[in-house]
């Protein structure tokens, strides 16, 4: 399929921008391929000839994580005025999970929040139940996690394997806290993971 | 086609609303830099924005321009600083006004147009600069602008595709 030309595009942008829509600048210039900067120069003059629209929810989330340093659920949850506790209810509430288990819905959301739990195999379910009680969309605020302490991304070589790969903080803070010992160093067979229930299922994905 | 906005910055101002102000050019902030970002993080750039408008406010100035001036000039700072891969001096708000106003190149005026709509229509004949007005300031569809210029839906079309291809190729 051919690309989609610049003009089409800045123009479909340009309208939705009109309408009040907030339409997604990196998916725009994705579709526009080789023409991505020239569709970026004319995107980045037309916002500034017209008046700019008011921000979304999730931009204003965004930029005040950002400014304060703190996940952007976390921000979220606190502009709403909500506690953590509220939250966890409305999830173990809305999903009908066995509120014996609601310690355990509290602590993935507690992950979840502060930007420990991997965002991408929650289920759609978490997200929908989170979005209506909270107004904003919070799959997309959770998948912009800010680098820590506002820092540039550290990376970390491993030298055991090849010497050229690197390694984000993240995937060394998983090799470094989820690697079991055992499974390491010694050669008796590590213990067979626990059974996962449907509050595993919903946060981590379908087994 | 910007008085109701502009009216409305004046009123944050005067308010001393500053985080309110600067939180409703979040939008635009972001965008742009998104849009002329090409590596690194864009949201970087954006905060760094915000850092500067905020510290600004902050510091009690009053400006001659309309406050999206003020936003759109330190965006256009902040992804110049972005490209040069290091910080660059930092142009007091104040003394840009001044120079703009003062040095005959760029009177205040010619700022305030080069902020506008005015500006998106540079270099485009007469009939480009109305249909253009009419897509992107009145919001119509081309049949309504060929209604209203009198001529064909086709012909409309294919003036609106010539007016966006030399402003491609203007801002490239």
């Amino acid at each position: 399929m051919s690309e989609p030309t610049v003009e089409r595009l800045f123009d479909e942008f340009a309208r939705a921008y009109l309408r009040g829509e907030s339409p997604d600048v990196p998916a725009y210039l994705e579709r526009a391929g080789s023409g991505r900067d020239d569709l970026g120069e004319l995107i980045d003059r037309f916002l500034q000839a017209v008046p700019a629209q008011p921000a979304t929810e999730e931009e204003i989330v965004l930029m005040q994580s950002r400014l304060e340093q703190e996940p952007p659920l976390l921000v979220l949850r606190r502009r709403r005025g909500l506690s953590r506790a509220a939250v966890v209810d409305a999830l173990v509430s809305t999903l009908g999970l066995d509120r014996k288990k609601r310690d355990k819905v509290a602590g993935y959301y507690h992950e979840l929040e502060i930007g420990l739990l991997d965002p991408k195999p929650v289920s759609a379910k978490v997200w929908t139940a989170l979005g209506e009680f909270l107004q904003a969309n919070v799959r997309l605020l959770a998948g912009l996690r800010p680098p820590p302490l506002g820092v540039a991304k550290p990376h970390y070589r491993r030298a055991d394997r090849d010497l050229g790969a690197l390694y984000s903080i993240e995937e060394v803070r998983t090799f470094v806290f989820d690697t079991k010992i055992e499974s390491v160093f010694s050669p008796v067979p590590a213990e067979p993971p626990p059974v996962r229930d449907e509050i595993d299922e919903l946060f981590t994905g379908v087994s | 086609m910007h008085d109701a906005r502009d009216a409305e910055d004046q009123r944050l101002l005067e308010a001393g609303e500053h985080s309110a102000l600067v939180e409703s050019y979040y939008g635009v902030i972001i965008r742009r830099c998104q849009a002329k970002v090409r590596y690194g993080d864009p949201i970087d750039v954006a905060h760094d924005v915000v850092v500067r408008l905020l510290a600004e406010l902050k510091r009690g100035r009053r400006y001659r321009v309309p406050f999206r001036v003020v936003v759109h000039q330190v965006i256009g700072w902040k992804i110049n600083e972005h490209f040069a891969g290091a910080k660059l001096r930092e142009v007091e708000l104040e003394e840009w006004m001044h120079e703009a106003s003062t040095d005959g190149t760029a009177p205040l005026e010619e700022l305030l147009a080069g902020q506008g709509f005015e500006a998106l229509l540079e270099g485009l004949t007469e009939l480009e600069r109305q249909v253009v007005t009419l897509r992107y300031n009145d919001d119509l569809d081309f049949g309504e602008i060929a209604e209203r210029l009198g001529k064909e839906p086709n012909a409309v079309h294919q003036i609106h595709y010539r007016a966006l291809a030399k402003l491609r190729r203007s801002a490239a």
